[in-house]
Protein backbone atom coordinates (compact mmCIF):
# COMPACT_ATOMS: atom_id res chain seq x y z
CA UNK A 1 0.00 0.00 0.00
CA UNK A 2 2.19 2.70 -1.43
CA UNK A 3 1.68 6.30 0.18
CA UNK A 4 1.77 9.58 -1.36
CA UNK A 5 1.91 13.10 -0.23
CA UNK A 6 0.03 15.50 -2.38
CA UNK A 7 1.18 19.02 -1.76
CA UNK A 8 -1.08 22.41 -2.34
CA UNK A 9 0.25 25.85 -3.49
CA UNK A 10 -0.18 26.47 0.03
CA UNK A 11 2.18 24.29 1.47
CA UNK A 12 -0.88 22.08 2.44
CA UNK A 13 -0.07 17.99 2.86
CA UNK A 14 -2.62 15.83 1.80
CA UNK A 15 -1.31 11.85 2.81
CA UNK A 16 -3.19 9.31 0.50
CA UNK A 17 -2.68 5.56 0.71
CA UNK A 18 -3.70 3.43 -1.97
CA UNK A 19 -3.24 -0.32 -3.01
CA UNK A 20 -0.84 -0.75 -5.54
CA UNK A 21 -1.89 -0.53 -9.16
CA UNK A 22 -4.55 2.63 -8.32
CA UNK A 23 -4.09 5.45 -10.92
CA UNK A 24 -2.76 8.49 -9.00
CA UNK A 25 -4.86 10.85 -10.45
CA UNK A 26 -8.04 8.37 -8.66
CA UNK A 27 -6.36 8.20 -5.23
CA UNK A 28 -6.30 11.76 -5.36
CA UNK A 29 -10.10 11.70 -5.97
CA UNK A 30 -10.65 9.25 -3.98
CA UNK A 31 -9.66 10.69 -1.00
CA UNK A 32 -11.09 14.49 -2.20
CA UNK A 33 -7.72 15.85 -2.33
CA UNK A 34 -8.32 19.31 -3.61
CA UNK A 35 -7.13 20.93 -6.79
CA UNK A 36 -7.18 17.51 -9.24
CA UNK A 37 -10.03 18.35 -11.27
CA UNK A 38 -9.57 15.61 -13.89
CA UNK A 39 -12.84 16.33 -15.85
CA UNK A 40 -12.33 13.72 -18.05
CA UNK A 41 -12.21 10.81 -15.62
CA UNK A 42 -8.61 9.74 -16.86
CA UNK A 43 -8.52 9.54 -20.43
CA UNK A 44 -5.61 12.05 -21.33
CA UNK A 45 -8.13 14.01 -22.86
CA UNK A 46 -8.26 17.24 -21.13
CA UNK A 47 -5.23 18.50 -19.42
CA UNK A 48 -6.85 19.06 -15.76
CA UNK A 49 -5.22 16.40 -13.10
CA UNK A 50 -1.98 18.55 -13.63
CA UNK A 51 0.87 17.45 -10.68
CA UNK A 52 4.46 18.24 -10.41
CA UNK A 53 6.22 15.23 -9.37
CA UNK A 54 9.13 16.17 -6.48
CA UNK A 55 12.44 16.41 -8.67
CA UNK A 56 13.77 13.57 -6.51
CA UNK A 57 11.48 11.20 -7.61
CA UNK A 58 11.13 11.85 -11.52
CA UNK A 59 13.40 8.76 -12.03
CA UNK A 60 11.05 6.26 -10.35
CA UNK A 61 8.15 7.59 -12.05
CA UNK A 62 9.35 7.78 -15.49
CA UNK A 63 8.44 10.39 -18.22
CA UNK A 64 5.12 11.01 -20.11
CA UNK A 65 3.89 8.84 -22.76
CA UNK A 66 3.40 10.59 -26.36
CA UNK A 67 -0.32 11.36 -25.82
CA UNK A 68 0.34 12.57 -22.21
CA UNK A 69 3.69 15.22 -23.41
CA UNK A 70 1.33 16.57 -26.11
CA UNK A 71 -1.66 17.29 -23.47
CA UNK A 72 1.40 18.42 -20.89
CA UNK A 73 2.06 21.61 -23.59
CA UNK A 74 -1.60 23.11 -22.87
CA UNK A 75 -2.12 22.85 -19.47
CA UNK A 76 -3.63 26.17 -17.22
CA UNK A 77 -0.58 25.93 -14.96
CA UNK A 78 3.05 26.31 -16.49
CA UNK A 79 4.75 22.78 -17.73
CA UNK A 80 7.92 22.49 -16.32
CA UNK A 81 10.23 19.31 -16.90
CA UNK A 82 8.28 17.45 -14.02
CA UNK A 83 5.09 17.59 -14.88
CA UNK A 84 2.96 14.65 -15.33
CA UNK A 85 -0.74 13.74 -15.71
CA UNK A 86 -1.67 12.16 -12.48
CA UNK A 87 -4.36 10.21 -14.39
CA UNK A 88 -1.38 8.15 -16.28
CA UNK A 89 0.95 7.17 -13.02
CA UNK A 90 0.10 4.04 -11.46
CA UNK A 91 0.89 3.75 -8.14
CA UNK A 92 3.55 0.63 -6.96
CA UNK A 93 5.61 0.17 -4.09
CA UNK A 94 8.62 1.73 -5.48
CA UNK A 95 6.33 4.60 -5.83
CA UNK A 96 6.12 4.47 -2.06
CA UNK A 97 6.98 8.21 -0.17
CA UNK A 98 6.18 9.71 -3.41
CA UNK A 99 5.51 13.40 -3.08
CA UNK A 100 3.66 15.54 -5.89
CA UNK A 101 2.80 19.53 -5.87
CA UNK A 102 -0.12 20.72 -7.21
CA UNK A 103 -0.52 23.44 -9.46
CA UNK A 104 -2.09 26.63 -8.79
CA UNK A 105 -5.23 25.75 -11.58
CA UNK A 106 -6.22 23.38 -13.72
CA UNK A 107 -8.58 24.76 -15.80
CA UNK B 1 -33.33 -3.94 -19.72
CA UNK B 2 -36.56 -2.74 -18.34
CA UNK B 3 -37.33 0.87 -19.15
CA UNK B 4 -39.06 2.56 -16.05
CA UNK B 5 -41.46 5.61 -18.55
CA UNK B 6 -42.23 6.88 -15.02
CA UNK B 7 -40.88 8.52 -11.74
CA UNK B 8 -38.74 6.29 -9.45
CA UNK B 9 -40.64 5.64 -6.12
CA UNK B 10 -39.99 8.66 -4.19
CA UNK B 11 -38.81 10.69 -6.63
CA UNK B 12 -40.82 14.46 -6.74
CA UNK B 13 -43.04 14.48 -9.63
CA UNK B 14 -42.51 18.40 -11.73
CA UNK B 15 -44.10 19.54 -14.54
CA UNK B 16 -42.06 21.81 -16.61
CA UNK B 17 -43.24 23.25 -20.03
CA UNK B 18 -41.26 22.34 -22.73
CA UNK B 19 -41.50 25.73 -24.62
CA UNK B 20 -40.97 27.31 -21.70
CA UNK B 21 -37.83 25.59 -21.19
CA UNK B 22 -36.54 26.35 -24.41
CA UNK B 23 -37.25 29.85 -24.10
CA UNK B 24 -35.39 30.55 -20.55
CA UNK B 25 -34.76 27.04 -18.88
CA UNK B 26 -32.78 29.06 -15.64
CA UNK B 27 -35.45 29.75 -13.33
CA UNK B 28 -37.02 26.50 -13.62
CA UNK B 29 -33.29 25.06 -13.09
CA UNK B 30 -32.92 27.28 -10.05
CA UNK B 31 -36.04 25.92 -8.80
CA UNK B 32 -34.91 22.20 -9.08
CA UNK B 33 -31.79 23.07 -7.38
CA UNK B 34 -33.37 24.21 -4.49
CA UNK B 35 -36.19 21.76 -4.05
CA UNK B 36 -35.99 19.03 -6.13
CA UNK B 37 -32.44 17.84 -7.69
CA UNK B 38 -33.70 15.03 -8.82
CA UNK B 39 -37.17 15.60 -10.31
CA UNK B 40 -39.01 13.47 -12.89
CA UNK B 41 -40.29 15.56 -15.69
CA UNK B 42 -43.61 14.02 -17.38
CA UNK B 43 -42.71 16.15 -20.48
CA UNK B 44 -39.18 15.15 -20.29
CA UNK B 45 -39.78 11.85 -20.12
CA UNK B 46 -37.02 11.99 -17.25
CA UNK B 47 -35.37 12.83 -14.10
CA UNK B 48 -33.62 15.94 -14.01
CA UNK B 49 -30.44 15.74 -11.92
CA UNK B 50 -29.57 19.51 -11.33
CA UNK B 51 -26.98 20.50 -9.25
CA UNK B 52 -23.43 20.71 -9.86
CA UNK B 53 -21.91 17.94 -7.60
CA UNK B 54 -24.80 15.48 -8.47
CA UNK B 55 -23.58 15.43 -11.97
CA UNK B 56 -20.20 15.29 -11.77
CA UNK B 57 -20.82 12.39 -9.28
CA UNK B 58 -22.68 10.98 -12.40
CA UNK B 59 -19.87 11.89 -14.80
CA UNK B 60 -17.74 9.79 -13.06
CA UNK B 61 -19.59 6.64 -12.78
CA UNK B 62 -20.10 5.41 -16.62
CA UNK B 63 -20.72 1.89 -15.41
CA UNK B 64 -23.64 3.24 -13.21
CA UNK B 65 -24.63 6.24 -15.66
CA UNK B 66 -24.73 4.35 -19.15
CA UNK B 67 -24.74 6.13 -22.66
CA UNK B 68 -26.62 3.14 -24.12
CA UNK B 69 -29.92 4.45 -24.01
CA UNK B 70 -32.91 2.61 -25.15
CA UNK B 71 -34.79 4.24 -27.68
CA UNK B 72 -32.58 7.02 -28.20
CA UNK B 73 -33.40 9.21 -30.90
CA UNK B 74 -30.07 10.20 -31.65
CA UNK B 75 -29.99 6.17 -31.78
CA UNK B 76 -32.68 6.09 -35.08
CA UNK B 77 -31.45 9.11 -36.73
CA UNK B 78 -27.67 8.37 -36.49
CA UNK B 79 -27.23 4.79 -35.83
CA UNK B 80 -24.72 2.94 -33.19
CA UNK B 81 -21.77 5.61 -32.38
CA UNK B 82 -19.86 6.33 -29.87
CA UNK B 83 -21.95 8.64 -27.92
CA UNK B 84 -24.00 6.26 -26.90
CA UNK B 85 -21.57 3.70 -26.26
CA UNK B 86 -19.73 2.69 -23.00
CA UNK B 87 -16.01 1.77 -23.00
CA UNK B 88 -14.73 -0.35 -24.40
CA UNK B 89 -16.65 -0.21 -27.80
CA UNK B 90 -16.52 3.92 -27.19
CA UNK B 91 -13.00 4.24 -26.11
CA UNK B 92 -11.82 1.82 -29.49
CA UNK B 93 -14.07 4.37 -31.45
CA UNK B 94 -12.71 7.34 -29.24
CA UNK B 95 -9.07 6.60 -29.63
CA UNK B 96 -9.59 5.55 -33.62
CA UNK B 97 -11.04 9.09 -34.03
CA UNK B 98 -9.56 11.28 -31.62
CA UNK B 99 -5.75 12.04 -32.50
CA UNK B 100 -6.77 14.74 -34.80
CA UNK B 101 -8.84 17.09 -32.14
CA UNK B 102 -5.46 16.89 -29.70
CA UNK B 103 -4.85 20.48 -28.73
CA UNK B 104 -1.15 20.00 -30.79
CA UNK B 105 -2.68 18.44 -34.01
CA UNK B 106 -5.01 21.91 -33.79
CA UNK B 107 -2.26 24.30 -33.12
CA UNK B 108 -0.10 22.50 -36.13
CA UNK B 109 -2.12 20.78 -38.42
CA UNK B 110 -5.45 23.19 -38.83
CA UNK B 111 -4.65 26.81 -37.32
CA UNK B 112 -4.05 28.24 -40.21
CA UNK B 113 -6.57 26.86 -42.80
CA UNK B 114 -8.86 28.14 -39.64
CA UNK B 115 -7.75 31.65 -39.75
CA UNK B 116 -7.72 31.73 -43.36
CA UNK B 117 -11.03 30.77 -43.79
CA UNK B 118 -11.77 33.58 -40.92
CA UNK B 119 -10.28 36.40 -42.85
CA UNK B 120 -12.34 35.03 -46.15
CA UNK B 121 -15.85 35.22 -44.43
CA UNK B 122 -14.63 38.62 -43.19
CA UNK B 123 -13.60 39.72 -45.96
CA UNK B 124 -16.87 39.02 -47.39
CA UNK B 125 -18.42 40.82 -45.15
CA UNK B 126 -16.43 43.61 -43.94
CA UNK B 127 -17.39 46.51 -47.24
CA UNK B 128 -21.20 45.92 -45.34
CA UNK B 129 -20.79 47.21 -42.24
CA UNK B 130 -23.78 45.14 -40.76
CA UNK B 131 -24.37 41.69 -40.43
CA UNK B 132 -25.87 38.75 -38.68
CA UNK B 133 -22.41 37.55 -36.89
CA UNK B 134 -24.35 34.22 -36.68
CA UNK B 135 -25.08 33.22 -40.18
CA UNK B 136 -22.79 35.63 -41.94
CA UNK B 137 -19.52 34.23 -40.34
CA UNK B 138 -19.91 31.77 -37.42
CA UNK B 139 -21.65 28.91 -38.97
CA UNK B 140 -19.80 28.57 -41.94
CA UNK B 141 -16.32 29.13 -40.18
CA UNK B 142 -17.14 26.44 -37.81
CA UNK B 143 -18.56 24.07 -40.61
CA UNK B 144 -15.55 24.76 -42.84
CA UNK B 145 -13.40 23.93 -39.73
CA UNK B 146 -15.08 20.71 -39.21
CA UNK B 147 -15.64 19.48 -42.70
CA UNK B 148 -11.78 20.10 -42.74
CA UNK B 149 -11.19 18.47 -39.11
CA UNK B 150 -13.06 15.21 -40.75
CA UNK B 151 -11.51 14.99 -43.87
CA UNK B 152 -15.37 15.61 -45.49
CA UNK B 153 -12.71 17.37 -49.20
CA UNK B 154 -16.01 17.42 -51.14
CA UNK B 155 -18.65 18.33 -48.78
CA UNK B 156 -19.18 22.51 -48.27
CA UNK B 157 -19.48 24.54 -45.08
CA UNK B 158 -23.26 24.61 -46.58
CA UNK B 159 -23.17 20.78 -46.67
CA UNK B 160 -22.27 20.56 -43.09
CA UNK B 161 -24.18 22.72 -41.80
CA UNK B 162 -27.30 21.48 -43.47
CA UNK B 163 -26.71 18.07 -42.20
CA UNK B 164 -26.12 19.02 -39.01
CA UNK B 165 -29.48 21.27 -38.71
CA UNK B 166 -31.55 18.00 -40.41
CA UNK B 167 -29.71 15.77 -37.66
CA UNK B 168 -29.86 18.02 -34.57
CA UNK B 169 -33.92 18.65 -35.52
CA UNK B 170 -34.32 14.82 -35.77
CA UNK B 171 -32.66 14.64 -32.04
CA UNK B 172 -34.96 16.49 -30.95
CA UNK B 173 -37.91 15.10 -32.49
CA UNK B 174 -40.23 14.08 -29.86
CA UNK B 175 -43.34 15.17 -31.95
CA UNK B 176 -42.45 12.16 -34.52
CA UNK B 177 -42.57 14.56 -37.03
CA UNK B 178 -42.28 12.66 -40.11
CA UNK B 179 -40.96 15.49 -42.43
CA UNK B 180 -38.58 15.67 -39.93
CA UNK B 181 -37.57 12.27 -40.60
CA UNK B 182 -36.87 12.58 -43.77
CA UNK B 183 -35.08 15.64 -43.79
CA UNK B 184 -32.74 13.71 -41.73
CA UNK B 185 -32.67 10.48 -43.77
CA UNK B 186 -31.82 12.59 -46.76
CA UNK B 187 -28.98 14.11 -44.97
CA UNK B 188 -27.64 11.21 -43.22
CA UNK B 189 -27.95 9.56 -46.71
CA UNK B 190 -25.71 12.36 -48.00
CA UNK B 191 -22.98 11.90 -45.38
CA UNK B 192 -22.58 8.21 -45.84
CA UNK B 193 -21.97 8.92 -49.41
CA UNK B 194 -19.09 11.53 -48.61
CA UNK B 195 -17.53 9.41 -46.16
CA UNK B 196 -16.95 6.51 -48.45
CA UNK B 197 -15.81 8.45 -50.81
CA UNK B 198 -13.00 10.12 -48.26
CA UNK B 199 -12.45 6.80 -46.90
CA UNK B 200 -11.31 5.89 -50.17
CA UNK B 201 -8.86 8.84 -50.34
CA UNK B 202 -7.74 8.25 -47.12
CA UNK B 203 -6.91 4.76 -47.65
CA UNK B 204 -4.37 5.69 -50.34
CA UNK B 205 -3.78 9.16 -49.00
CA UNK B 206 -3.79 9.80 -45.44
CA UNK B 207 -4.57 13.27 -44.84
CA UNK B 208 -4.41 13.75 -40.75
CA UNK B 209 -7.89 14.21 -40.47
CA UNK B 210 -10.87 12.09 -38.28
CA UNK B 211 -11.59 10.28 -40.79
CA UNK B 212 -8.11 8.99 -42.24
CA UNK B 213 -7.59 8.33 -38.45
CA UNK B 214 -10.00 6.10 -38.36
CA UNK B 215 -9.34 4.53 -41.29
CA UNK B 216 -6.06 3.46 -40.44
CA UNK B 217 -6.53 2.71 -36.56
CA UNK B 218 -5.94 -0.65 -35.21
CA UNK B 219 -7.95 -1.88 -34.44
CA UNK B 220 -9.94 -1.03 -37.65
CA UNK B 221 -12.86 0.66 -37.63
CA UNK B 222 -15.80 -0.51 -39.86
CA UNK B 223 -16.90 1.69 -42.95
CA UNK B 224 -20.38 1.85 -41.17
CA UNK B 225 -19.07 2.97 -37.98
CA UNK B 226 -16.72 5.89 -39.60
CA UNK B 227 -20.28 7.05 -41.24
CA UNK B 228 -22.12 7.01 -38.12
CA UNK B 229 -19.63 8.68 -35.56
CA UNK B 230 -19.28 11.24 -38.38
CA UNK B 231 -22.88 12.01 -38.27
CA UNK B 232 -22.73 12.00 -34.74
CA UNK B 233 -19.67 14.67 -34.76
CA UNK B 234 -21.83 17.03 -37.54
CA UNK B 235 -24.37 16.44 -35.43
CA UNK B 236 -23.11 18.46 -32.46
CA UNK B 237 -19.83 19.81 -34.21
CA UNK B 238 -21.78 23.03 -35.48
CA UNK B 239 -23.98 24.59 -32.96
CA UNK B 240 -21.71 24.11 -29.87
CA UNK B 241 -18.82 26.34 -31.26
CA UNK B 242 -21.43 28.35 -33.06
CA UNK B 243 -23.19 29.37 -30.08
CA UNK B 244 -20.21 30.28 -27.93
CA UNK B 245 -18.86 32.46 -29.80
CA UNK B 246 -22.39 34.58 -30.16
CA UNK B 247 -22.98 34.20 -26.82
CA UNK B 248 -19.79 35.59 -25.88
CA UNK B 249 -19.54 38.32 -28.81
CA UNK B 250 -22.77 39.87 -27.47
CA UNK B 251 -21.90 39.75 -23.91
CA UNK B 252 -19.35 41.55 -24.48
CA UNK B 253 -20.70 44.08 -27.27
CA UNK B 254 -23.20 44.76 -24.06
CA UNK B 255 -20.24 45.79 -21.67
CA UNK B 256 -18.02 47.63 -23.75
CA UNK B 257 -15.51 48.14 -20.46
CA UNK B 258 -15.01 44.06 -20.10
CA UNK B 259 -14.44 44.12 -23.41
CA UNK B 260 -11.94 46.67 -23.52
CA UNK B 261 -10.29 45.28 -20.77
CA UNK B 262 -10.27 42.25 -23.17
CA UNK B 263 -9.30 43.77 -25.87
CA UNK B 264 -5.96 45.19 -23.91
CA UNK B 265 -5.04 41.54 -22.71
CA UNK B 266 -5.28 38.94 -25.24
CA UNK B 267 -4.39 36.28 -22.96
CA UNK B 268 -8.11 36.78 -21.32
CA UNK B 269 -9.71 35.57 -24.47
CA UNK B 270 -9.67 31.64 -23.09
CA UNK B 271 -11.43 33.09 -19.89
CA UNK B 272 -14.12 34.47 -21.60
CA UNK B 273 -14.38 31.15 -23.80
CA UNK B 274 -14.56 29.18 -20.46
CA UNK B 275 -17.16 32.26 -18.83
CA UNK B 276 -18.80 32.10 -21.79
CA UNK B 277 -19.54 28.01 -22.09
CA UNK B 278 -20.11 28.28 -18.35
CA UNK B 279 -23.28 31.18 -18.75
CA UNK B 280 -24.79 29.83 -21.73
CA UNK B 281 -23.92 26.02 -22.14
CA UNK B 282 -24.54 25.34 -25.50
CA UNK B 283 -25.17 21.97 -24.56
CA UNK B 284 -27.81 22.17 -21.81
CA UNK B 285 -28.55 18.61 -20.88
CA UNK B 286 -27.46 15.05 -21.87
CA UNK B 287 -28.98 11.58 -21.55
CA UNK B 288 -28.16 8.55 -19.12
CA UNK B 289 -29.62 5.27 -18.29
CA UNK B 290 -28.69 3.51 -14.95
CA UNK B 291 -27.12 -0.11 -15.27
CA UNK B 292 -28.11 -0.82 -11.53
CA UNK B 293 -30.16 0.52 -8.55
CA UNK B 294 -28.79 3.20 -7.53
CA UNK B 295 -29.27 6.21 -4.88
CA UNK B 296 -28.42 9.94 -6.23
CA UNK B 297 -29.33 13.42 -4.21
CA UNK B 298 -31.65 11.49 -1.91
CA UNK B 299 -33.91 8.94 -4.45
CA UNK B 300 -32.90 5.53 -5.07
CA UNK B 301 -33.42 4.85 -8.71
CA UNK B 302 -33.98 1.64 -10.03
CA UNK B 303 -32.22 0.04 -13.02
CA UNK B 304 -32.97 1.51 -15.98
CA UNK B 305 -33.96 4.50 -14.97
CA UNK B 306 -33.49 7.52 -17.49
CA UNK B 307 -31.78 10.63 -16.35
CA UNK B 308 -30.80 13.78 -17.67
CA UNK B 309 -27.54 15.69 -16.44
CA UNK B 310 -28.62 19.23 -16.77
CA UNK B 311 -24.85 20.34 -17.01
CA UNK B 312 -26.89 24.00 -18.00
CA UNK B 313 -27.93 23.71 -14.57
CA UNK B 314 -25.15 22.36 -12.88
CA UNK B 315 -23.16 25.43 -14.31
CA UNK B 316 -25.39 27.87 -12.71
CA UNK B 317 -25.35 25.92 -9.21
CA UNK B 318 -25.05 29.24 -6.45
CA UNK B 319 -23.55 26.73 -4.27
CA UNK B 320 -20.25 26.49 -6.68
CA UNK B 321 -19.92 29.86 -8.29
CA UNK B 322 -21.25 32.87 -6.95
CA UNK B 323 -24.06 35.54 -8.43
CA UNK B 324 -23.78 32.22 -11.21
CA UNK B 325 -26.28 33.96 -12.90
CA UNK B 326 -24.10 36.72 -14.05
CA UNK B 327 -21.17 36.84 -16.77
CA UNK B 328 -18.34 37.86 -15.09
CA UNK B 329 -15.28 36.91 -16.86
CA UNK B 330 -13.04 37.82 -13.40
CA UNK B 331 -14.88 34.59 -11.35
CA UNK B 332 -12.93 32.62 -9.29
CA UNK B 333 -12.04 29.85 -11.74
CA UNK B 334 -13.80 26.52 -10.84
CA UNK B 335 -14.13 24.07 -13.47
CA UNK B 336 -17.33 24.10 -15.14
CA UNK B 337 -19.70 21.30 -16.80
CA UNK B 338 -19.90 22.75 -20.19
CA UNK B 339 -17.47 19.92 -22.08
CA UNK B 340 -19.28 17.15 -20.24
CA UNK B 341 -16.77 14.93 -17.83
CA UNK B 342 -15.87 11.21 -17.62
CA UNK B 343 -14.76 9.37 -20.63
CA UNK B 344 -17.15 10.90 -23.07
CA UNK B 345 -15.81 14.42 -22.16
CA UNK B 346 -16.01 16.43 -25.13
CA UNK B 347 -13.52 15.92 -28.10
CA UNK B 348 -14.10 18.65 -30.26
CA UNK B 349 -13.14 21.06 -26.93
CA UNK B 350 -9.61 21.82 -28.09
CA UNK B 351 -10.93 22.91 -31.87
CA UNK B 352 -13.51 25.00 -30.34
CA UNK B 353 -11.12 26.85 -27.87
CA UNK B 354 -8.57 27.46 -30.50
CA UNK B 355 -11.09 28.23 -33.25
CA UNK B 356 -13.43 30.70 -31.15
CA UNK B 357 -10.98 31.91 -28.34
CA UNK B 358 -7.75 32.56 -30.41
CA UNK B 359 -9.33 33.00 -33.98
CA UNK B 360 -12.46 34.20 -34.10
CA UNK B 361 -13.38 36.44 -31.31
CA UNK B 362 -10.26 38.08 -31.50
CA UNK B 363 -10.31 38.54 -35.58
CA UNK B 364 -13.98 40.17 -35.10
CA UNK B 365 -13.11 42.45 -32.92
CA UNK B 366 -9.51 43.44 -34.59
CA UNK B 367 -11.03 43.63 -38.16
CA UNK B 368 -14.59 45.36 -37.71
CA UNK B 369 -14.02 48.80 -36.39
CA UNK B 370 -16.59 50.19 -33.69
CA UNK B 371 -18.48 47.10 -33.89
CA UNK B 372 -21.75 47.46 -32.00
CA UNK B 373 -24.87 45.22 -31.43
CA UNK B 374 -27.39 46.65 -34.48
CA UNK B 375 -30.39 48.76 -33.05
CA UNK B 376 -33.46 46.55 -31.83
CA UNK B 377 -31.06 43.60 -30.46
CA UNK B 378 -32.12 42.76 -27.22
CA UNK B 379 -28.94 42.93 -24.51
CA UNK B 380 -27.61 40.00 -22.87
CA UNK B 381 -29.14 41.29 -19.76
CA UNK B 382 -32.73 41.28 -21.06
CA UNK B 383 -33.84 38.48 -19.51
CA UNK B 384 -34.16 35.63 -21.90
CA UNK B 385 -33.17 38.54 -24.47
CA UNK B 386 -36.21 38.56 -26.21
CA UNK B 387 -36.36 35.55 -28.19
CA UNK B 388 -32.74 35.88 -29.31
CA UNK B 389 -31.77 32.89 -26.83
CA UNK B 390 -33.21 29.49 -27.50
CA UNK B 391 -33.11 26.19 -26.74
CA UNK B 392 -32.38 23.89 -23.32
CA UNK B 393 -30.96 20.75 -24.85
CA UNK B 394 -29.11 22.78 -26.76
CA UNK B 395 -28.85 27.16 -26.36
CA UNK B 396 -27.51 29.73 -28.18
CA UNK B 397 -28.44 32.84 -30.11
CA UNK B 398 -30.27 32.81 -33.16
CA UNK B 399 -28.98 35.61 -34.43
CA UNK B 400 -26.62 38.11 -33.71
CA UNK B 401 -27.18 41.56 -35.90
CA UNK B 402 -24.37 43.91 -35.68
CA UNK B 403 -22.66 47.09 -37.76
CA UNK B 404 -19.83 48.68 -37.51
CA UNK B 405 -17.61 51.23 -39.89
CA UNK B 406 -17.44 50.05 -43.14
CA UNK B 407 -14.17 50.23 -44.96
Amino acid sequence: MPTVIFRSPDGTAHQVTAASGTVLMQAALAHGVPGIVAECGGNASCATCHVYIDPAQTGPVGPPNDVEDEMLDFTAAERRPTSRLSCQIRLSDTLDGLVVHLPEEQV
Amino acid sequence: MNTPTTAAPGAPVVELDLDELRRDPYPAYAELRRTAPLAWVPSVGRHLLTRYDDIVHAEKLPEVFSSREEGSLLLRTVGPNMLREDDPDHRRLRSAAEPPTRPRQVRDRWADAFEKTAHDLLDRIAGRGEADLIADFAEPLVAANLALVLGLRGASAEDVSDWSRAMMAANGNYADDPGIWLRAERATRAIEDAVAEAVTAARSEPDGSVISSMVHADPPVELSEIQNNVKVIIGGGVNEPRDVFGVGAWALLNRPEVLDRVLAEPASWKRVFEETARWVSPIGMYPRQLTREYEIAGVTLPAGSRVALVIASGNRDESVFERAEEFDVDRPHRPHLAFGGGPHFCMGAWVARHEVSALAWPLVFSRLRGLRLAEGTPASDDGPAAGRLDGWVFRGLTSLNVTWQAA
